[in-house]
């Protein structure tokens, strides 16, 4: 009985038999947005360590991706690598960026973090903005399609289950799934044993920690530098769907959109990030889809509001709300079929 | 159990901007037994607490505890020893369950971290497992094996204060310090907690430094009182002693006609 809960997990698997492309990228993005929202609720949720330079990790997982799997040309570097291993180093790319800023992150606490890792984000888009090279500057740069085992994730037209050509995000989507499950059953490994415990400790009561025999400062570093890499990750991600990789987008209001993720979904929760990710990701998305027909929304670059904009202010009366009335997140109104309960083994 | 060694402290002092918490206060703790400090509300006891468990650095003075020197110490390293403690205002993760509480206070004792407990290594899961019937039994131990389910913070004072103790003595220590274990219970809590305190000593041999504003239970349970006063120690003796000191007397006396 106690499996068969994740049943309904399987209906992830259709959506590339039937949506389209519009709603096969949406979902695709929601992928890549939560597996960084659980590496920032491991460490904003869990440890209580706000972080405002969220986007600053998920540009370098994104940008790292480009660079190790890009072919140089006369305009811009990169190294050819095979794309899973461009994963690979991208990610082990955005932990060693942790790892460097680990230091503060280990000494400072709460809210002084987040004024300090804001450092991040006006570092990183100086250097994405003027690293041509590398970033392509203001107008970004192509991101190479990934390919497994000579399995290019393109639109080729090679594969075509049950009669249904299957295109880049089509074959993409099995890779966000497999790519999501992992990150979250990490991440839920680590909450509920040995690491997880302390790192709630530190963020309840931080001298008793450090008396119980917990290195506060060391733990809280390897937080960070384990956040950083499921930023990193979320980044490829992000990249891999978005097929182009932009500066902009990756500044503070993107890192303060995954604040929102995590505090709409719940902090210190798996299922609470994912469902903030969902629901911060969707929103714009379907303002945008569907901006004729709302009132009060424009469809972009026809002055008015935004669908972007109009998504921010609703989300951020969506945190004031569940601020003020749902303190657990949306995670804490409970779908008993689909939310898995703490087991308690004898 | 590992041997237990004797906890020293010599002429230790400790000055916060202005006042001087504690001056040059020196007292022994010997092995196994139970060693009360007691004194008025702003004596210095806490403070005392705060540098044995390196949360609170000395002005100068040592305190040593089997060879090792505690005062230059991060706290992590001073609980690696095997030295735990209560706080005088609790210090719980009060949205964990009462289990994963108790489980924080092995951590020094296991080993799996974020990569072997992320991928859930059959070593980091027999170790969880292992400790995890170590926890319950002291749950068992201390009165709360009933409610390791709950939300520490949806508990009544009594028990949380119990879940406290438990999760000091989870990291098997050698020396239990415990800052007013009874401190806003009822008569039938304190009687209750005392017979655990009791208990504990008797079957685990271990030392214990005992803060508490209850005279009664601190003449009943402890072999060697410390008294503070202002910082200064004022009297050292077994409690018969320190009972009809006339130091001790006008502390007291004197605090009771100003409150
Ligand atoms: N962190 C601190 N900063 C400044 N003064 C402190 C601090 N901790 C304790 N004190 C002061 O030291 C004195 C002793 O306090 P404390 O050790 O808590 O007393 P007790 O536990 O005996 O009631 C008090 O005057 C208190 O105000
Ligand atoms: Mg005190």
């Amino acid at each position: 009985m106690s499996k068969l809960r994740y049943l309904p997990l399987l209906l992830l698997l259709l959506p590339p038999f039937y949506l389209d492309l519009f709603w096969l990228q949406a979902g695709l993005f929601v992928m890549a947005a939560a597996i960084g929202a659980i590496g920032l609720n491991l460490l904003t949720g869990s440890t209580g360590q706000l972080s405002m330079g969220h986007s600053f990790f998920l540009a370098v997982g994104a940008y790292g991706y480009v660079y190790f799997a890009g072919e140089s040309d006369e305009h811009l570097v990169g190294l050819g690598l095979p794309p899973v291993v461009a994963i690979v180093c991208a990610v082990v790319l955005a932990g060693l960026a942790g790892l460097a800023f680990s230091p503060i992150a280990g000494r400072l606490s709460g809210v002084y973090l987040g004024i300090a890792s804001l450092a991040l984000i006006f570092i990183g888009q100086h250097v994405l903005f003027n690293v041509h090279d590398v970033t392509g500057g203001y107008n970004g740069r192509a991101v190479p399609p990934l390919e497994i085992f000579g399995f290019t994730f393109d639109n080729s037209g090679d594969v075509a289950p049950f009669g249904i050509p299957f295109g880049g995000l089509e074959k993409l989507w099995f890779v966000g799934l497999i790519l999501l499950g992992v990150s979250a059953l990490f991440a839920l490994g680590v909450l509920r044993s040995r690491p997880g415990r302390a790192m709630n400790l530190i963020r309840d009561q931080q001298t008793a920690a450090g008396v119980i025999g917990i290195p506060v400062a060391r733990t809280r570093a390897a937080v960070f530098t384990l956040s950083s890499m499921y930023a990193g990750l979320g980044g490829v991600l992000l990249a891999l769907t978005f097929q182009r990789a932009v500066p902009d987008y990756f500044g503070m209001l993107l890192a303060l959109d995954y604040l929102a993720m995590i505090v709409i979904g719940g902090l210190g929760s798996v299922t609470g990030a994912i469902v903030g990710a969902t629901f911060v990701t969707l929103l714009p998305q379907l303002l945008t889809r569907y901006s004729d027909s709302l009132p009060l929304v424009s469809p972009p670059g026809t002055g008015g509001v935004s669908p972007a904009d109009a998504a921010r202010y609703l989300y951020g009366a969506a945190v004031v709300g569940i601020v003020l009335f749902l303190p657990a997140g949306l995670r804490g109104l409970r779908i008993p079929s689909l939310t898995p309960r703490k087991e308690t083994t004898p | 159990m590992t041997e237990v060694p004797e906890l020293t402290v010599e002429n230790l002092t400790v000055r916060f901007a202005g006042i001087v918490a504690l001056d040059a206060v020196s007292f022994a703790v010997a092995p196994g037994t139970l060693h009360a400090v007691i004194g008025p509300n702003g004596a210095g006891k806490s403070t005392c607490f705060n540098v044995l468990s390196g949360v609170y650095r000395a002005t100068s003075g040592r305190v040593t505890f089997g060879g090792h020197e505690l005062t230059s110490m991060a706290p992590h390293k001073v609980g690696e020893l095997g030295i735990a403690r209560t706080f005088q205002n609790l210090a719980l993760s009060p949205m964990l369950t009462v289990e994963d509480n108790l489980m924080t206070g092995r951590h020094r004792l296991m080993r799996s971290g974020f990569v072997r407990s992320g991928l859930r290594w059959p070593s980091a899961v027999r170790e969880e497992r292992l400790h995890r019937d170590r926890a319950r039994e002291i749950a068992e131990f201390a009165g709360i094996g009933k409610k390791l389910a709950h939300p520490v913070g949806a508990l009544p004072y009594g028990d949380q204060k119990r879940v406290e103790l438990a999760r000091a003595l989870c990291g098997e220590p050698r020396l239990l310090m415990l800052d007013e274990p009874v401190a806003g219970m009822n008569a039938t809590e304190r009687h209750e907690m005392a017979e655990l305190i009791v208990t504990v000593r008797e079957s685990l041999g271990i030392s214990i430094l005992l803060v508490e504003h209850d005279m009664g239970l601190v003449m009943r349970l402890a072999d060697h009182v410390t008294v503070l006063d202002f910082g200064r120690l004022i009297a050292s003796g077994t409690p018969a002693e320190v009972q009809n000191d006339p130091e001790v007397l006008r502390a007291y006396l004197g605090e009771e006609a100003a409150s």
